[in-house]
């Protein structure tokens, strides 16, 4: 049984670790400041939620499997609130339809 | 490949959390070239996600709870610093900041 | 509506004072400040949220997270195969999205789940109060897919478009 979840651990922490590789190369290669909000909150987000994710099979329950789920969709909700504030404040420079 | 059959899951958590360090430090090339203020900010939003990320996987391969509430306090302040960063731009710019209110 | 109030200022209470304790743990010595904080929590939503009266319906909003967690995987993995791609196809641009909820709670609820959504970032409104979305590109049915998004958050919190 602990050898299954450590498997589960090892795959969902790599796959979390593969978006967090894309998003900083889409950070770095992305035209302009819109599409690199987007590699930033997109592809973050779903790294940090599979690296959550890999990581409750580890926790102690119940308070820090809950902590971890806390934390995580509370970086969920500020990601979504601020990407779309600086989606915002980065459109005043470009021109719109 | 005997270190693989050696490796525990703590070793691999913690390469894994170097490796999620490392690529937040390349995003800070970005913030670093910029060109614009919102450029500069999103080292808040990479913090905010990969920093997080890198402090559970320590915390958790390390066994030291209190990380998961140093994560937590700095998922907090990462959004208020987004925010206050937003509404200070378009003050700046003498903008309505109902708009950005109401959004 | 007074009755409306109570309740609501009850659930939350009870959602913050179990933040507390999962924050800080059963210990009985720091109860009492828990209970102050849920207090202080509460009061302070109820002046910056008030309760709406809908009523949040849940097989709708269970449909909803679902949507919500397929497309989320689905946004990371269209945005990783763009990066990643030697060619870079990116065909960046806005798209206005005429919004049906009137600007509130509810429409911004809608924005911060639809800039979670593959390939969208809501970008503000335009002169006429239509939402302006940024898209990595333009070609995909990116107004079809915000438009089941915006249906299934009207079922969800119980509201008709038209009563706000």
């Amino acid at each position: 049984m602990s050898l299954v979840l450590n498997i589960f651990t090892i795959i969902a922490v790599l796959a979390g670790t593969f978006f967090f590789l894309a998003g900083t190369v889409g950070l770095l290669r992305f035209p302009d400041t819109l599409t690199r909000l987007h590699a930033l909150t997109k592809a973050d987000n779903l790294g940090l939620g599979l690296v959550v994710m890999g990581l409750l099979p580890q926790a102690e329950w119940p308070f820090d499997v809950i902590k971890l789920i806390a934390i995580w969709l509370f970086t969920l909700l500020a990601g979504a609130t601020v990407g779309q504030l600086m989606a915002q404040a980065a459109r005043r420079g470009q021109p719109t339809p | 490949m005997r270190w693989v059959k050696r490796m525990t899951i703590p070793d691999f958590l913690l390469a894994a959390a170097v490796f999620v360090l490392v690529m937040v430090a390349l995003g800070l090339v970005r913030i670093l070239r910029g060109p614009t203020d919102a450029d500069r900010m999103m080292a808040t939003q990479l913090f905010g996600t990969g920093g997080i990320a890198a402090l559970l996987l320590l915390g958790v391969a390390m066994e030291v709870k209190a990380v998961l509430d140093v994560a937590l306090t700095l998922a907090l302040l990462a959004a208020f610093a987004s925010v206050a960063f937003v509404q200070g731009a378009s003050r700046s710019d003498g903008d309505d900041p109902k708009e950005t209110n109401s959004q | 509506m007074r009755n409306i109030s109570a309740r609501a200022a009850m659930t939350r209470w009870t959602g913050f004072f179990g933040f507390w304790l999962l924050l800080i743990g059963l210990d009985p010595v720091d109860l009492a400040a828990g209970l102050f904080a849920a207090a202080a929590a509460t009061w302070t939503s109820l002046h910056l949220l008030p309760p709406s009266g809908g009523r949040l319906r849940y097989a709708a909003l269970a449909q909803l997270a679902l949507r919500f967690g397929q497309e989320s995987i689905m946004g990371g993995m269209d945005v990783a195969r763009r990066a990643l791609s030697v060619r870079l196809p990116l065909r960046p641009g806005f798209v206005v999205y005429p919004v049906r909820l009137h600007p509130g709670p509810t429409c911004n609820a809608f924005t911060t789940l639809t800039s979670m959504m593959p390939g969208t970032l809501p970008a503000g409104v335009d002169d006429h109060g239509a939402l302006l979305y940024h898209c990595l590109d333009v070609e995909q049915p990116v107004a079809a897919q915000l438009a089941i998004d915006e249906g299934l958050l009207i079922r969800a919190l119980g509201e008709t478009h038209d009563d706000t």
